[in-house]
C-alpha cells in the first residue's frame, strides 16, 4: 500500500493519545478495559481490512462518487450531508480537547476564543487545499514531529521510573467482561481508515493489499494501544489512575530529560502533539468540507469568475466550533466523545452492508456495459 | 484579470496590516515574572491559618558579573488553605509568581504527619507545578531549609538541587523522590513512599541529607536512620555506588560496591503465609582495609561480605516487617502476580506481611583489592 494510506490510519491512532480515549479506558480500568481493548483490536483490524479492500476495488473513486452511481438522489444527498456533520464533529472533539489542554498547561492567561481561533484558522487554511496537498502536509508534519514523539515514547519505556509491577497488575484485570465504552474507544483508534471515503481520490492505482499489510497495521496498533493504556499506569499507579483528567499529560510531566535543553518533557510533548492534533483536525475537516462541496455543488458557485463556493462552509465551521468550545466543560466533552465513539461502533460496521450493495450494483453496471 | 505583478502587490498590501496584529505574545513578559525556586510548606502557630508557605525567589540580575553571589528573596505567609497563602503572597510582589520552574518542595516535619494528603492535592491539582520536582522533609522546619544559603553555593542554582539531581553528589544516603513517585506510592496499596530528610546545620552553614522517612497513610511516619537509608538505597537500586564496612572473623575492610542488582518476590504458602524472597547481587572492590590483603583470597573476602550484607539487610527487613511498612513494594509485587479476585484482602495482606518469613540470597563478588594488596 502507498505510505499515505498508513499516515491516515496512524494519525488517528496517535492523535487520540491526548484526546479522550485513555480517559474513557481508565473509567473502567477495573471493569474490563483490557479485555475490551483486545476485542477492539480484533474488531478494528477486521474493519480496516474490509474498508481497505472495498476502496481498493475502486481506485480513485470517493464514496460520494460511488453513491451517486449506484443509489438514488433522495438517499445519497442526506446521507453524505450526515457524514459531513460526523466528520466535522470528529474534528471538533480533537479541537476542543486540545484547546482545553493549551489553556490549562501552556497559556492560562489567554482567552479560550483566541486559542481556539488561532488553531481553527490555521486548520481552515489547511483543509481548503486539494486532497493530495493535504496528504503532503501530513507527511511534512509527520517528518518533523514523529521522530521526537517516538523519542519521547522511547524515554518513557527506558525510564527507571516506569514501574512494571503496576502494568502487570493492570493487565491481570483481563478476566473481566468487556465494557461498551472502552470497546468503542479502542475501536475508534482504528477508524482512521474511514477517511478513505474522500482520500481514496488520491489512490488512483489499484494497490496490493494482503495479509502482510494487515499484519503491519495490527502490530502498529497493538503497540500503540499498549502504550496508550499501560504507560500512564506504569508512571502513575493503577488504583487511582482514573482520577487523572489528562493521564498522558501527567505522564509526560513525570519524565525528566536531565541533559536536554528543556528538562520538563511536558512542553516538548505538548508542542509536538500540537502538530499531530493540527493534522488530525485538518484531515477530518477536509473530508467534511469535501462532502459539503459534493452535497451542495459548491464548486459551481462562482461570482465573477471567483470560486466562492468552498469558502461558504467556513463561517459555519468557525461559529459552531467556537460556540461549542465556549459552552462545554471538560466532563461534558468527555461524555460527548464517549457517546460519539459509541455511536460509531454501530454506524461503521453497518456501512459494510451498503458496501455490498454498491459492489453488486457496480458489477452489474459493468456487465451491462460490456454487453 | 489582474496580472501577476498586481497580484503580488495586492498580497503585500493585505499582508502589511496583518503584521500589525502581531504585537506580541499573550504571555507575560519575562521581566514581569518572578521565578520561584523552592516551595516550603510548614505548619504555622496560628490555628485558623494552619499552613505557612515560604517561597524562595530568584532575584533577577542583568548579568552574572554584576552579582556573582547567589541572591534570593523570600516571602512567607500563613493561610487557611495553601492557595489562600499564595494569593496573599502575590500582593507582596510586584511581579507575577511563576511556579513552573520550582524544582524542590520541602514539607515541614510537623505538617507531614497530619496533612500529607491535603498538600498533595494542592501540588497535583496545579498544572504549573512540575511532577518531576523533588519532595523532601525539612528539619527543623521547611522555612529554615528554604531560607538557608549554604557555603559555596553557585549563583542561580541552589546547592540543594545538586543533592537530588544525580549530576552533583551521588551519595548513597540520599533518597530522591519525585512528586509523581510520591503520589503513586501514597495512593497505591502495597508500596509506601520514602522521603529524604534535609537537616540544617546552621553553624557550619551546610545541609545534611542522610536520613529518610517512610510515610504511610494514617500512620506515624517512620524515620529511617542513615544506615537504613543506605540499605534502602542499595535494595531499591537507587544508589549508583555504595560502601559496606565488613568486620568479620578478624578482617576489617571496606568494600565499595559499584554494581548492584536486587530482585524481590513474594512466595505465597498455604493459609495466607508469605515468604519474602530477596535476591541481591553486589559487585565491587576493596577500598580500605585495616589488615594487608591477599589477592588470592578474594573469594574468601567475598564470602565475608555476603555474610555481613546478609546480616545488615535482614535487620532492615525485619524492622520493616515488624512495623508493617513496605517501602520496597512487596505488596505491589504480590498484586502484580495474583489475579484480583483471588487476592487476599488488604487486612489479610497486612497480617501476612507482619508474619512474613525472609529468604535472602546474596551474591557478592569482590573483583579487586584496589591498587595495593
Amino acid at each position: 500500500m502507498s505510505r499515505y494510506y498508513y499516515y491516515l490510519i496512524f494519525i488517528n491512532m496517535v492523535a487520540n493519545i491526548i484526546a479522550s480515549v485513555p480517559s474513557i479506558l481508565y473509567e473502567s480500568h477495573k471493569e474490563g478495559s483490557v479485555s475490551s481493548m483486545i476485542l477492539g483490536l480484533v474488531a478494528g483490524t477486521i474493519i480496516v481490512t474490509i474498508y481497505t479492500r472495498f476502496f481498493n476495488a475502486f481506485p480513485g473513486m470517493t464514496l460520494p462518487d460511488l453513491l451517486e452511481k449506484t443509489t438514488a438522489k433522495w438517499f445519497y444527498k442526506p446521507f453524505v450531508l450526515f457524514l459531513a456533520f460526523m466528520w466535522f464533529f470528529a474534528g471538533l472533539i480533537t479541537l476542543a480537547t486540545y484547546t482545553f489542554l493549551l489553556i490549562r498547561y501552556v497559556t492560562p492567561e489567554m482567552p479560550v476564543i483566541q486559542i481556539s481561533l488561532s488553531i481553527i484558522l490555521s486548520v481552515i487554511f489547511g483543509c481548503l487545499m486539494r486532497t493530495e496537498r493535504v496528504l503532503y502536509t501530513i507527511e511534512l508534519i509527520l517528518l518533523v514531529t514523529l521522530p521526537l514523539i517516538l523519542f519521547i515514547f522511547y524515554k518513557t519505556y527506558s525510564g527507571n521510573s516506569l514501574e512494571w509491577d503496576f502494568v502487570k497488575e493492570a493487565a491481570l484485570y483481563v478476566n473481566q467482561l468487556p465494557d461498551l465504552n472502552s470497546f468503542s474507544a479502542s475501536f475508534f483508534l482504528f477508524l482512521g481508515v474511514v477517511n478513505l471515503f474522500m482520500f481514496n481520490r488520491f489512490f488512483t492505482k489499484k494497490q496490493s493489499f494482503n495479509w502482510k499489510h494487515v499484519t503491519i497495521i495490527a502490530i502498529i496498533s497493538t503497540l500503540n494501544m499498549f502504550t496508550t493504556y499501560f504507560i500512564p499506569i506504569g508512571y502513575n499507579g493503577f488504583e487511582n489512575i482514573d482520577e487523572l483528567v489528562y493521564p498522558w499529560i501527567s505522564t509526560s510531566d513525570s519524565i525528566r530529560m536531565e541533559y536536554f535543553m528543556i528538562e520538563r518533557v511536558l512542553f516538548v510533548f505538548l508542542l509536538f502533539y500540537l502538530g499531530i492534533a493540527f493534522v488530525s483536525i485538518m484531515i477530518h475537516w477536509h473530508v467534511s468540507i469535501e462532502f459539503l462541496k459534493f452535497v451542495f455543488n459548491l464548486e459551481k458557485l462562482k461570482i465573477k469568475g471567483f470560486k466562492l463556493g468552498k469558502f461558504i462552509p467556513i463561517p459555519f465551521f468557525i461559529g459552531a466550533s467556537l460556540f461549542t468550545i465556549v459552552k462545554l466543560n471538560e466532563y461534558q466533552l468527555l461524555r460527548l466523545s464517549s457517546i460519539f465513539y459509541n455511536s460509531l461502533i454501530f454506524f461503521f460496521p453497518s456501512m459494510i452492508l451498503l458496501f455490498f450493495f454498491i459492489k453488486r450494483s457496480m458489477k452489474n453496471a459493468k456487465q451491462a456495459k460490456q454487453n | 484579470m489582474p496580472n501577476k505583478q498586481s497580484k503580488t502587490k495586492l498580497f503585500i498590501l493585505i499582508l502589511l496590516p496583518i503584521i500589525t496584529i502581531l504585537t506580541g505574545c499573550e504571555f507575560k513578559d519575562i521581566d514581569k515574572n518572578v521565578f520561584v525556586s523552592m516551595i516550603g510548606i510548614d505548619k504555622s502557630d496560628d490555628e485558623d491559618k494552619p499552613y505557612k508557605i515560604t517561597l524562595k525567589l530568584y532575584v533577577p540580575t542583568s548579568s552574572f558579573k554584576q552579582s556573582p553571589k547567589p541572591e534570593y528573596a523570600y516571602i512567607t505567609q500563613n493561610g487557611e488553605t495553601l492557595t489562600e497563602a499564595i494569593r496573599l503572597m502575590e500582593s507582596y510582589s510586584d511581579k507575577e509568581l511563576e511556579f513552573g520552574h520550582s524544582k524542590l518542595i520541602v514539607i515541614g516535619e510537623d505538617l507531614l504527619a497530619e496533612k500529607a494528603n491535603e498538600i498533595m492535592d494542592f501540588l497535583l491539582r496545579r498544572p504549573d507545578i512540575q511532577m518531576i520536582s523533588w519532595v523532601a522533609v525539612g528539619r527543623p522546619s521547611a522555612e529554615e531549609v528554604v531560607k538557608m544559603v549554604p557555603q559555596g553555593e553557585n549563583a542561580a542554582y541552589p546547592a540543594l538541587f545538586n543533592y537530588f539531581d544525580d549530576i552533583g553528589t551521588e551519595s548513597q544516603f540520599i533518597v530522591t523522590t519525585y512528586l509523581f513517585d510520591l503520589r503513586r506510592r501514597l495512593k497505591e496499596d502495597g508500596i509506601d513512599p520514602v522521603l529524604p530528610i534535609i537537616e540544617v546545620k546552621k553553624k557550619e552553614s551546610h545541609f545534611k541529607v542522610n536520613k529518610s522517612m517512610v510515610l504511610v497513610d494514617k500512620k506515624e511516619p517512620y524515620e529511617l536512620s542513615s544506615l537504613y537509608t543506605q540499605t534502602f538505597n542499595i535494595l531499591s537500586m537507587n544508589a549508583p555506588i555504595a560502601d559496606l564496612i565488613i568486620k568479620e572473623e578478624g578482617e576489617y575492610f571496606n568494600a565499595r560496591v559499584d554494581s548492584m542488582e536486587s530482585k524481590y518476590r513474594v512466595n505465597v504458602k498455604d493459609n495466607n503465609k508469605i515468604e519474602l524472597e530477596v535476591d541481591v547481587s553486589l559487585i565491587g572492590y576493596i577500598s580500605e582495609s585495616k589488615n594487608p590483603l591477599k589477592t588470592q583470597d578474594l573469594a574468601y573476602y567475598s564470602k565475608l561480605m555476603e555474610k555481613e550484607a546478609k546480616e545488615k539487610f535482614t535487620e532492615f527487613f525485619e524492622e520493616m516487617i515488624h512495623i508493617g511498612y513496605d517501602p520496597i513494594g512487596f505488596g505491589l509485587d504480590y498484586k502484580s502476580r495474583t489475579l484480583h479476585n483471588r487476592r487476599m484482602s488488604s487486612e489479610e495482606w497486612e497480617e501476612a506481611y507482619k508474619n512474613a518469613g525472609i529468604n535472602m540470597t546474596i551474591n557478592a563478588e569482590l573483583k579487586s583489592t584496589g591498587s595495593i594488596k
